[in-house]
């Protein structure tokens, strides 16, 4: 408890929670640019589109985002070159899951608030009707494990290598994979696919009538198996980046 | 050796071994592979060859990723001067501030110009692949040209804060939403006086009759720049670093 307090500590005056909300704020526009004066047929199934549009959202900011926190939450142990020191006052596993809780705190709140802006943006919009709980908070729970799944990934790129550089890019790379992965299907095995994999709504293009139809996903048993797949990543990465983390050296 | 040409050296220096080529490398390859498919896959609908083509390679090339991959860069160009006590280092060097500037600035353009130029390649080779026979349309190169001095501009700007900002991963955070902040401004037509945008509307990104205000363009272009340069290089002068 008292190494999570100090993680904590540590990023006092990083402005990690400031470049975390900023970072929220551009979702924000960016809804309100795309969601902005909606037809009838939109606000009928607005508390849909709403998932649906999140996921897009998300499945292109969140690899980006999570690099960002990961490397803001391990580089100060690199500049300071303190793993070896620190090493020595407690055990690194404690310091790996001080790290790893304090990140996921973060993603926590950052989630919640992301949710709730929305939900807000809804009402104001004058979406009929209210979001369904189960959905929304099914969302919430899938979304948050696929979110996680990235965070620990990049966590343990951000640890390993000294210069931040490199899992930056990872984390660039991994928003350019997630947002082809779109174009092409609408789930993946891929860690970036997660988010997509994971949406509860789907949705269908009436050429016709230009009028999109939203609709809650059937998942298929390969779309259930990519599902289960972030499960797998989050253990996975928790425990690579807690060997190697715990095997390292300096 | 002028005082210009010292501190270029002693940025490639800097840079020797670094992977940070890599990037450039390989995300325009990762965006040119998903868009070429992408083209293949809608031939029905996208009917307007090298055009076409060029809608799908550019799109979220030029807002997203391109300002970021270039904020990383600038990021990594400051990268070393904001570790230990390296600032005093760098002030202290018996050269100019502006030439210390100036230094950094080149590497930076020119990496921007060879990552613009690699990705025109991919357009070409990807083109070929998707059996275009036409020639090239000859306003290529007036998006690379323009787009070149669009990628100029992010480039300072991100310089300019990465000096300011003593971290690497905040002004990569800024160039990722400033890029989409891009895509907000250009769909307002506000572009033209956002940095950000400067570089997807020389590239002619998501831009369906492929034109622009080139005067205005020019003057946004020439404008940023000189803020920039004029801004980092008083910064540099104050010797807060």
């Amino acid at each position: 408890m008292k190494t999570l307090q100090l993680e904590f500590y540590k990023i006092r005056r990083r402005n990690v929670w400031l470049s975390m909300f900023a970072m929220l704020g551009i979702q924000i526009l960016w809804g309100q640019w795309s969601m902005r004066n909606p037809k009838d047929w939109e606000l009928e199934s607005g508390w849909m589109s709403l998932l649906y549009s999140l996921t897009v959202l998300d499945g292109l900011m969140m690899p980006t985002i999570m690099s960002l926190l990961a490397s803001r939450l391990a580089d100060i142990e690199h500049k300071g070159n303190t793993y070896k020191q620190l090493k020595t006052l407690r055990s690194a596993a404690s310091l790996y899951h001080a790290k790893a809780l304090c990140g996921t705190v973060i993603l926590t709140v950052l989630l919640a608030s992301q949710a709730a802006v929305f939900i807000l943006y809804g009402y104001y919009l004058g979406y009929e009707g209210n979001p369904d709980p189960r959905y929304y908070l099914l969302a919430y729970g899938l979304k948050f494990a696929s979110c996680l799944s990235l965070f620990l990934l990049q966590l343990l790129l951000s640890m390993y290598f000294a210069n931040q550089m490199i899992p930056l890019v990872i984390g660039l790379g991994g928003s350019m994979v997630a947002l082809f992965v779109m174009f092409v299907s609408n789930y993946s095995f891929l860690p970036w696919g997660g988010i997509l994999s994971s949406s509860l709504v789907g949705m269908d293009w009436d050429q016709t009538s230009s009028i999109i139809i939203y609709f809650y996903r059937d998942y298929s048993k390969a779309e259930t198996a990519a599902v289960i797949c972030i499960f797998i990543w989050v253990f996975v990465f928790y425990a690579a980046g807690r060997r190697l983390f715990t095997r390292r050296e300096a | 050796m002028t005082a210009l040409q010292k501190t270029i050296t002693a940025e490639r220096i800097k840079l020797r071994r670094s992977p940070v080529w890599l990037a450039f490398f390989g995300l325009p390859l990762i965006s040119a592979f998903f868009g070429t498919n992408n083209y293949r896959m809608n031939q029905g609908i996208l009917q307007n060859e090298w055009f076409s083509l060029w809608t799908q390679h550019s799109l979220f090339l030029c807002f997203f990723f391109m300002p970021a991959l270039i904020g990383t860069y600038c990021s990594y160009l400051w990268r070393l001067e904001h570790s230990r006590t390296n600032w005093n280092a760098f002030l202290t060097a018996p050269v100019p501030h502006f030439a210390l500037y100036f230094g950094k600035l080149f590497q930076g353009v020119l990496m921007t110009i060879l990552g613009n130029a690699w990705v025109f390649s991919l357009y070409y080779v990807c083109g070929k692949f998707c059996g275009l026979n036409s020639p090239l349309p000859k306003a290529v190169l007036s998006w690379f040209l323009c787009g070149m001095l669009g990628g100029i501009v992010v480039c300072g700007v991100q310089l300019t804060i990465s000096m300011w900002i003593r971290s690497f991963a905040i002004p990569i955070g800024i160039a990722v939403a400033g890029g989409i902040g891009g895509m907000f401004m250009t769909n307002n037509g506000w572009g033209l006086y956002y940095p950000y945008s400067l570089y997807a509307i020389g590239m002619r990104a998501n831009n369906p009759n492929m034109e622009i205000p080139l005067g205005q363009f020019l003057s946004g272009c020439v404008v940023y720049i000189l803020i920039c340069c004029i801004i980092s290089v008083w910064k540099l002068k104050r010797g807060e670093g």
